[in-house]
């Protein structure tokens, strides 16, 4: 009895030793992880000049709010912002309707064509997605699609639908067959097998397929950069290119416009962390 | 109920959306850099059908050899330095528990969610060597020289430091998915062996995490393949040619070289690449998800 | 919409300010236009209604969209010409001209992205073999007729990068020198003089070094800086390179010692820390951050960035204080100080397939007007156009810009287009890769003009 005592009193000992350690380990990575946020941000509130100091973090001599001021007329941040949702709603919009219709037929439906056209849709995913930038600006140039919604909605769908069609797929076949023999007893056709009954139950599976499809396409820059050319449709990280050129000697507000930019993305982040953890968690576990 | 079930229009209409999607914005892209691979066209006026000179020409071309080269670099890095990192991160975080364990998960993954346009800017001031963090930081430590952070020996190095910062996230938090599914019956098994973490890590997370890491070391070799954005911004391929990658090399020739067709080239061979390299990464894992 | 009220108010404003600064007598139904416009802001009609008289106005509406390399629209070149466009779209108020600005290195790429299938009206281009002869060849510039410009007062021989067999397709906007910019007041402070021999630039820097500041500010992370310091070079060796270079590539032989001696020079002066560290991956505004934020005691760069002596963001110690001199003598070099590395580069073209051409000629030729261009781009300190601008004088010049003016005015000789832009775009492409291997010690001349022989091929 003594003696399970004693090894209790070193394990904790020992425990608080660890644990220490521990905590050392992930706060140490944890400022390797925010720490050049935080400079970003410390940096866009100074003016200039104060950039070339040599500490690593100031205390500005004045905020500068006028920086954001700047940042958020000038890079057309409100513009850019809705052109980004816009796009990316559409975009998640269209992958999840579309993987599941095919993981539907695919799965469910009886034809024999179902496996080789399943494997032809998934190939998508060993394409590199730059190496279509090329021909891709080429087609849509000649059928007058560039400079519009579609040069990005069409290869953000196309790109990230693989993806979804994998995830679907799986979730597709977890469903026990018995609901739909039910509803078709009960006289209803596919389509609203499909929709009323499946799409319903794979709620969590579709956050996870829009939150991937959202992530993947949200930053993306170089199709936007080569086939948009007026400011109607570009998306929220132009703001930052278009900045290093027109304030090629203000740093500040170009650090400004850096912040601002990441804002939105960081924003609903922090907001839905767990729901975006567990959708990420799942489906690149699974994918 | 069968027949309801092999309905050819129903079907048709199911997967026609998909399909099309595939045909316009993948095979048909890839047939056409395939027609211009065979031409010495320059983007503009005439196309000429020059055979397999295109192809010729990429088997000696020292730049896409380094694009290559660069990606096996990244590849590596990946995953001898960002994936043990991400492991041990991970099974750390896993002890943790509360509200600090979310706390942390949610940090390490912010970097993640922002625009690559932001993070090559960011870092283009953070490697600056004459005002940059990172020297001074170095400086507050007392060294006082200037790092070149892009000094063609280093430059490819810290183009992995940024890649490895920005991915690092991602990779934890599948890790630490992971280690979450692992059955926690196994570790108190093992605690009443008097294992100790050591004995635990390596005999019974790190099997158990087999086709995650399997997963996770496939994804980093492709990404390695991919990389484009993050090098157009930061560096530009350079200096010289010591930070190309095969994406990012095809673009460059084909819009700033005038050399379309040579651009297509590459686009081929590089799509070719990323399919074996794919496919041959399933064959060693045996993943059989894929069917 | 917002946005175009910002704009327009912006427009007037400028439009205003201008008028009040030349004191043109003419322009009064202009500025009374501008007036009217602010005022009510928004209400187009006012200013239609004022416009009424002006026979410019056609009634039809009109969009012109202009693709520039000027992102700066607030400062030096890109303020000129925004301020061109806003005066012309009060004058032609059927008239849109929306503007899309990139900077030069992704403007050059972006518009040949767009000279595959149809550009945008009125377009940036350079008069340089590398950048316009195949856009030439493919026909995609829109052919102007010269006698127009008759009156235009061009500077002779500046519109010649603009033909092919005898036909104009372009106007040319500067007239470019490489100069190094330098900090006077951080010149005097120290002591330190202006170099008179390639010697006394590499003395000197060891000096600056030495005080822990950056001898020269590079761009180096844009190969054509380093380009242009090595065509810098070669005319100091040799006064009148210009054939040897078309002979060299017209041959890909680049044999000749001028150009290893040159392009060692280039190597040794950077292996010497005349240039910052990790100059070879550093862009532009870093460079020149360095230098407009005192961190840099030089900056090597074209006559163009005049404009920074004006440019209200530098600190003003700095701004102030900036002169320049060129390239010092290099030792057995057969040239004179009067002897530059200058061109006509940039300038403006229309697309040969515009929907609008006449209303994009027209508005060009609007913005070539003799009182246009030269005239504002002197006011705004931008530096030299390729027009004669001696009738704009001031007195309020900067004393930058009288500098600059003296340079060309004096000079003997102009070296024409840098070695860069000799070439095919590819050679371009290999040049400006090469020179920074060149520059950064991991390639030797020999592999490197080996490199551009091979280029040529």
């Amino acid at each position: 009895m003594s003696k399970k005592e004693k090894t209790k009193v070193d394990s904790t000992l020992l425990q608080r030793i660890k644990k220490g350690c521990l905590w050392i380990v992930l706060i140490l990575v944890a400022v390797i992880q925010i720490f050049p946020l935080i400079w970003l941000v410390d940096f866009s509130l100074a003016s200039s000049t104060e950039m070339f100091t040599n500490g690593l973090l100031i205390i500005p001599e004045k905020i500068q709010w006028g920086n954001y001021v700047t940042a958020f007329v000038d890079g057309h941040f409100l513009l850019y912002l809705k052109n980004s949702i816009l796009i990316n709603g559409l975009a998640v919009i269209l992958v999840v309707l579309i993987s599941i219709m095919a993981a539907y037929a695919c799965r469910r439906m009886r034809w024999k064509l179902s496996g080789l056209v399943k494997t032809i849709l998934l190939l998508g995913m060993m394409i590199p997605i730059h190496a279509t930038l090329l021909p891709n600006y080429k087609i849509y140039n000649t059928i007058g699609l560039t400079d519009t919604l579609w040069a990005l909605l069409i290869p953000y769908v196309a790109f990230s639908l693989p993806q979804g069609l994998f995830l679907m797929t799986g979730f597709i076949d977890s469903i026990p067959w018995e609901l739909e023999e039910a509803a078709v007893m009960d006289g209803c056709g596919i389509y609203r097998i499909v929709f009323q009954i499946i799409t319903p139950m794979l709620k969590p599976s579709i956050a996870t397929v829009a939150i991937m499809t959202f992530l993947n396409n949200w930053n993306e820059f170089m199709m936007a950069s080569t086939y948009l050319s007026s400011e109607k449709w570009k998306t929220l990280p132009f703001s930052v290119l278009e900045f290093t050129g027109q304030y090629s000697s203000n740093y500040a507000v170009q650090f400004a416009v850096m912040a601002l930019t990441a804002a939105p993305a960081v924003i609903v982040y922090i907001i839905l962390n767990k729901h975006i953890t567990k959708g990420v968690a799942m489906g690149a576990v699974k994918g | 109920m069968k027949k309801l079930y092999s309905n050819k229009w129903v079907i048709f209409s199911l997967v026609l959306p998909g399909i099309l999607v595939f045909v316009f914005a993948i095979l048909a892209p890839i047939c056409l850099s395939v027609y211009y691979g065979f031409t010495d066209y320059s983007g503009m006026g005439e196309a000429n059908f020059i055979g397999l000179e295109n192809y010729k020409n990429l088997m000696h071309d020292s730049s896409f050899g380094r694009a290559l080269l660069n990606s096996l670099l990244l590849a590596i890095g990946f995953i001898c330095i960002q994936h043990p990192l991400a492991i041990v991160t991970a099974a750390v975080l896993d002890k943790l528990g509360g509200r600090a364990e979310g706390f942390f998960r949610c940090v390490y993954f912010i970097p993640n969610v922002i625009s690559v346009a932001v993070i090559a800017y960011l870092w283009k001031f953070i490697y600056n060597p004459d005002f940059g963090l990172l020297n001074n930081i170095l400086k507050a430590f007392g060294y006082e020289g200037k790092i070149n952070w892009f000094s063609p020996q280093m430059a490819i190095w810290s183009v992995l430091i940024v890649l490895i910062w920005h991915g690092f996230g991602w990779g934890m938090l599948i890790y630490y998915t992971g280690i979450k599914n692992i059955d926690p019956v196994l570790y108190e098994a093992a605690s009443i062996d008097g294992a100790d973490w050591k004995t635990t890590f390596f005999r019974i997370t790190l099997p158990l995490m087999k086709p995650v890491i399997q997963i996770n070391v496939t994804m980093a070799i492709i990404s390695a393949l991919k990389q484009m954005e993050t090098v157009y911004l930061l560096t530009g391929g350079g200096p010289g040619d010591t930070t190309q990658f095969a994406a990012n090399y095809l673009y460059q020739q084909a819009f700033k070289a005038f050399k379309y067709g040579y651009g297509n080239a590459i686009g081929v061979v590089f799509i070719l690449i990323c399919i074996l390299v794919t496919v041959g990464l399933n064959k060693i894992f045996q993943n059989k998800d894929i069917d | 919409m917002k946005k175009k009220l910002m704009a327009s108010i912006l427009a007037a404003a400028m439009a205003v300010s201008m008028m009040t600064g030349c004191g043109d007598t003419k322009d009064a139904t202009a500025d009374a236009a501008a007036d009217t416009k602010t005022e009510s802001a928004g209400a187009t009609e006012a200013a239609d209604a004022a416009n009424a008289a002006d026979d410019s106005a056609s009634g039809e509406e009109v969009t012109i969209k202009l693709f520039s390399n000027l992102p700066d629209r607030k400062n030096g070149q890109g303020l000129v010409e925004q301020t061109l466009i806003d005066e012309y779209m009060l004058e032609n108020p059927n008239v849109t001209i929306e503007v899309e600005a990139l900077d030069e290195e992704s403007y050059k790429t972006k518009f040949k992205a767009y000279a595959m299938d149809g550009m945008p009206d009125v377009v940036s281009i350079w008069g340089q073999p590398s950048f316009l002869d195949e856009v030439l060849d493919a026909g995609v510039l829109a052919e102007l007729n010269e006698s127009d410009y008759a009156d235009y007062s061009f500077v002779s021989g500046s519109l010649e990068g603009f033909k092919k067999d005898g036909k104009l397709y372009g106007l040319p906007r500067n007239t470019d020198i490489m100069v190094f910019y330098y900090n006077e007041k951080m010149f005097t402070d120290n002591g330190w003089e202006v170099p008179q021999t390639y010697d006394d630039l590499l003395a000197l820097a060891d000096e600056i070094n030495a005080a822990g500041i950056v001898p020269v500010a590079m761009d180096g992370g844009d190969g054509w800086v380093l380009a242009c310091y090595m065509q810098d070079l070669m005319v100091r060796l040799a006064q009148t390179p210009s054939d040897k270079i078309a002979n060299a590539i017209a041959n890909g032989d680049f044999s000749d010692p001028l150009f290893t001696e040159a392009s060692q020079l280039l190597a040794d002066t950077a292996a010497a820390g005349v240039f910052q560290t990790g100059f070879d991956s550093q862009d532009y505004g870093t460079a020149q951050n360095l230098f407009t934020n005192g961190q840099a005691a030089m900056f090597y760069m074209g006559s163009w960035e005049t404009s920074m002596a004006l440019n209200e963001d530098i600190p003003e110690d700095v701004r102030n204080n900036i002169r320049v001199f060129v390239m010092p003598a290099v030792e057995g070099g057969s040239a004179t100080a009067t002897d530059l590395a200058a061109w006509n580069g940039g300038g403006y073209g229309v697309s040969a397939d515009s929907e609008v051409k006449d209303e994009a000629i027209k508005f060009l030729n609007f913005m070539y007007q003799p009182d246009k261009l030269s005239k504002y781009g002197w006011e705004f300190g931008v530096g030299l156009s390729a027009q004669d601008q001696t009738s704009y004088l001031t007195g309020d010049e900067t004393e930058l810009q009288l500098q600059v003016m003296d340079l060309l005015k004096n000079a003997t000789n102009i070296s024409g287009t840098p070695i860069n832009d000799c070439g095919s775009s590819s050679f371009k492409t290999t040049i400006e890769t090469e020179i920074q291997s060149l520059a950064n010690g991991s390639e030797t001349a020999e592999d490197f003009l080996a490199a551009l022989g091979e280029a040529c091929k």
